[in-house]
């Protein structure tokens, strides 16, 4: 049987990035189709990596290991568990809409599109790397072109915006790398994740050391996964960004957070985990019904998205909390359906902006009438957002909210609650932006037309739906990837 | 009976003083009103020559000259560097100076020795052979300094690095004189055998002061940095890309010997005074930067910024320690020439350093804007350019050696750091051009331009070779 070359994921898109530079700035739509190809293939790639995942044998597979820098114990160490495979899918299916619904994007065509493809195989990189270093390196490789693209294409205050989204992420990430250079210095002296994960297991770094370290490495990731109190970064650079950006920070780049935490602070060092993740779950808490709060008071309807999905990262801290098999594959499922469902919101929120030039929830209103396409995807992905069933996000909710009552009974409380919040501000965006009465200035406004337009965002709602009704497509998956991380922290 | 002389191993040196002196003679001969280039293209092609022989020295291992001047790895490393660099300023020099007639041809051979002096001071294997050889360095950059005879800043800058350049020769000697009178030899191999049986006196420890801030002044290190704005900016920019990439690399490799080798044996005492003073040194550096709105004082600032970064490889003193400096230098060669490859082409365009002038450029030239973004970002330390790298293995050295509160201070200045870069990368890339004309970028310096770039992502993504070789260098001065 052919198995896939988990290489080809970088250096597809690297090609394709390739050609953009080498066309000629004025032909933007041979740009356009030539982006478009170079993030399909990687996405039809990533469903076959899937696909091709057993999940009865468990583990990395499709590993490839080239030795990088020896001495320093570097590798270029690529391969899959059910974990990154399902972060893949996700990344496949953002990308493809985000690159899809660029076409509204008019000026300086050919960087935008150089820039966006280096996010994405950043992004692909870090997910794919089985190498610490090498996860940090596509980590910040992802993120060095969004600054660029919020400050160049972005909207009203873009510069503030890009900056304070820049530097924040940039701090996450310098206290992030302090914590992963100390777990080298003080661990076996490997930035190999395989080799990491059997040492660290046999001798344990020693708890008074490991505990920083697992500080450094939570809230430097926690920073760019919009951890209470530092979130605040997120709902402004999310506002003003082009409409791809959005989607693929607040669907994808911020997961790398939740990955990160996941697989090098609680996968690595179980025993800190228990010295802080309680602490962690209030934080998780305040994120939940602080953030919801915030979105509450929201006129601008990216602002509500922005502080919503600072909101939800709240039940992923939670879920990794939990210490329980529900709750961290719970963590991972959420990852996939939040992606999917931000993704979705700031795309449509975005489609919505670039047709009235306006965010602002007063003046919308009606818009249900001219755009009935959109206006349906933005009800439904609300839906999915506040936990309805049928969509991911409820199974992912579900299982996080299991978990957590089994350990913290009454944070759960909160976090239950912080779903009914909500529900009553997407709600509320909802009346004042699609129901009522339609602003008369916005008569005129087209609903997308073809289905090449429709396609993205029909993309994200099936997987959205899908996902939800079959759980079990991605649990068995899940579950087969989270259970040697339980197990060292039981 | 005098000992015998091992001229093989000072090849590298021997080429470039015979080639000086045979531009010398063609300067004399040359008719004083030709329109070519006679001395720019002689030197260039005779640098190349030069580059491919270092290419093959690189296995040399020995001293010679009494074991006054020594050929190792770590030296063979440093004059690459030495080397490579001088080829762009040998371009930007041709770029910067077309106006200059004749004069340029003076110009030319003062870099060429420079060159000889940097070249000897990473094969000194003592005192004496350290200080004439920064001294043949120094005395031809104070003169490069003030070349704009009728330029008020030129001037100033040559002055100012005259003034305390001169201070700074001066606490050198001071400090060799009481490590003479103490140790009673210049030789490095004897006072590190020394300093490895004695404890540190205030004798021995007033000579160290007394090197480091000579040496210190060198790289701009904060308390000595205080010529380097005023010198960056007014020098002749071909010396600035000099005093930025060369001489810097100079100091370093100088103090790379003095202590991690000839002073290794203290180490403990002196580290924590040098943590101090590389956290002081990149914070002042990255703070004061963030203010300037010329490029070349901004680049000046940020120098001692990355003055101070390097410093915690001494700090730290060990394999990692020394081979984050090696690396370091490596990349900061070709981000620093390329940055220093559009302030010329755009000053020689516009007659501008200003940030504010450079604004919109991306819509000017795409060549000049592009490789602007790769040094800003590479001097950011972003990945996957050769910043990072560097960065990365001097954090991992502090932390190796148990000074995590320097690692975190460092990581708060990567983070003012990229403020200030970004800012300039912004204004080159988002706000509206004032002036729309394109800037025309000569073919020759285009290409120049292509080259940095592709060491920076050279260096940045495939670092396994060159952190081989930078470590191969470090580790033939310190003892395993």
């Amino acid at each position: 049987m052919i198995t896939p070359n988990l290489s080809w994921l970088l250096i597809l898109p690297l090609v394709g990035l390739g050609f953009v530079c080498l066309t000629p700035a004025d032909k933007t739509c041979l740009i356009r189709r030539i982006s478009i190809v170079s993030v399909l293939i990687p996405f039809l790639l990533s469903i076959w990596v899937y696909a091709a995942y057993d999940h009865f044998a468990g583990g990395f597979q499709f590993v490839q290991n080239i030795p990088w820098v020896t001495p320093l114990g570097i590798s270029y160490h690529l391969g899959v568990d059910g974990i990154n495979s399902l972060l893949l899918l996700l990344l496949g299916a953002a990308s493809l809409a985000a690159t899809m619904i660029s076409c509204s994007i008019k000026d300086r065509v050919k960087e935008y599109y150089i820039l966006l493809l280096i996010t994405v195989i950043g992004t692909y990189g870090a997910f794919l790397s089985l190498d610490i270093f090498f996860f940090y390196f596509f980590h910040e490789v992802a993120a060095v072109p969004v600054f660029l693209m919020i400050a160049i294409w972005g909207t009203n205050s873009k510069e503030f915006a890009a900056m304070k989204l820049t530097l924040y992420l940039a701090f996450g990430a310098a206290i992030a790398l302090i914590g992963l250079l100390a777990l080298y210095i003080y661990g076996p002296h490997t930035f190999d994740y395989t080799q990491l994960q059997v040492l660290l297991a046999r001798n344990p770094i020693p708890l008074n050391i490991q505990n920083w370290i697992f500080l450094g490495i939570v809230v430097g990731f926690g920073i760019t996964l919009t951890m209470w109190p530092f979130y605040t970064w997120a709902p402004i650079g999310y506002a003003e960004a082009p409409t791809a950006i959005s989607m693929l920070h607040a669907g994808v780049l911020k997961k790398m957070g939740a990955y990160a935490i996941l697989r090098f602070a609680v996968g690595l060092m179980p025993q800190a985990a228990h010295t802080w993740m309680p602490i962690i779950a209030v934080l998780a808490i305040l994120n939940i019904v602080y953030c919801g709060f915030v979105a509450l008071t929201q006129r601008d309807l990216k602002y509500v998205l922005g502080y919503s999905s600072c909101s939800h990262m709240g039940y992923i801290l939670l879920g990794l909390a939990c210490f329980n098999s529900l709750g961290i594959n719970g963590v991972v499922y959420l990852m996939f359906a939040h992606g999917i469902m931000a993704a979705l919101a700031f795309a449509l929120a975005g489609y919505v902006a670039d047709q009235t030039k306006t965010r602002n929830l007063d003046e919308l209103g009606g818009l249900l009438k001219v755009m009935p396409f959109i206006g349906t995807s933005f009800i439904m992905a609300a839906l999915a957002s506040a936990g309805v069933p049928g969509f991911a996000n409820f199974v992912a909710e579900i299982l996080v909210l299991l978990g957590a009552f089994d350990r913290y009974p009454w944070l759960t409380v909160f976090a239950v609650f912080g779903l009914v919040i909500t529900a009553i501000y997407l709600m509320k965006a909802i009346r004042l932006g699609f129901q009522g009465p339609l602003n008369e200035r916005f008569g005129t406004l087209k609903d997308t037309q073809t289905l090449t337009e429709k396609l993205p965002y029909v993309l994200l709602l099936a997987l959205l739906i899908l996902v939800g009704c079959l759980p079990s497509v991605i649990i068995s998956h899940i579950n087969s990837s989270t259970k040697p991380i339980i197990e060292s922290i039981q | 009976m005098f000992p015998v002389i091992d001229w093989s191993l000072a090849s590298i040196e021997t080429l470039i003083g015979l080639v000086l002196i045979f531009l010398l003679v063609v300067e004399i001969i040359l008719p004083k009103n030709t329109q070519k280039d006679w001395i720019g293209s002689i030197s260039f092609v005779a640098l190349i020559g030069i580059i491919i022989f270092w290419l093959t020295q690189g296995s040399l291992n020995g001293t010679t000259f009494s074991g006054m001047f020594i050929m190792d790895p770590l030296a063979w490393f440093f004059k690459g560097i030495f080397l490579v660099s001088m080829v762009f300023i040998f371009a930007m020099t041709k770029e910067f100076f077309k106006t200059l007639g004749e004069r340029r041809n003076e110009f030319y051979l003062l870099l060429w020795l420079a060159l000889i002096g940097m070249c000897l001071v990473a094969s000194s294997a003592d005192f004496l052979v350290l200080f004439i050889s920064i001294e043949i360095l120094t005395i031809s950059l104070y003169v490069m300094t003030a070349y704009l005879k009728t330029d008020r800043l030129s001037i100033e800058a040559g002055m100012k690095y005259l003034i305390l350049g001169a201070l700074s020769s001066g606490f050198l000697l001071y400090g060799i004189s009481f490590i003479y009178g103490t140790t009673h030899s210049t030789h490095f191999n004897v006072i590190a055998q020394y300093c490895q049986t004695h404890a540190l006196s205030s004798m021995t420890l007033f000579a160290m002061v007394m090197i480091f801030a000579a040496i210190g002044f060198k790289i701009a290190a904060v308390p000595f940095h205080m010529w380097v704005a005023d010198v960056y900016q007014g020098a002749p920019t071909p010396v600035t890309a000099l005093l930025s990439v060369g001489s810097k690399a100079a100091g370093f490799v100088a103090l790379l010997r003095l202590f991690f080798n000839v002073f290794g044996a203290w180490h403990p005492q002196w580290s924590l005074v040098l943590a101090v003073l590389s956290a002081i040194t990149m914070t002042y550096g990255n703070l004061v930067a963030m203010h300037q709105t010329n490029i070349k004082r901004l680049l000046g600032y940020s120098s001692i910024a990355h003055a101070g970064y390097l410093l915690m490889g001494v700090t730290a003193a060990t394999v990692l320690g020394g081979t984050g400096i090696n690396f370091y230098l490596l990349g900061y060669m070709f981000t620093t020439l390329a940055a220093f490859l559009v302030i010329i082409v755009f000053s020689v365009a516009t007659k501008s350093d200003e940030i504010a002038d450079y604004a919109g450029l991306s819509k000017r030239s795409g060549i000049l804007s592009v490789t602007m973004l790769f040094a800003l970002v590479s001097l950011a330390g972003l990945p996957p350019l050769a910043g990072f790298f560097g960065k990365f293995i001097l954090l991992m050295s502090v932390v190796q050696s148990g000074y995590i509160w320097l690692a975190l201070i460092a990581a708060v200045n990567i983070v003012i750091s990229l403020y200030y870069y970004l800012v300039v990368a912004k204004r080159i890339y988002v706000d509206a051009p004032i002036n729309t004309t394109p800037i025309l970028v000569p073919a020759g310096m285009r290409l120049l331009m292509v080259i940095a770039i592709v060491g920076i992502v050279v260096v940045g993504f495939f670092q396994g070779p060159f952190f081989d070789a930078a470590m191969t260098a470090i580790k033939s001065i310190l003892p395993i």
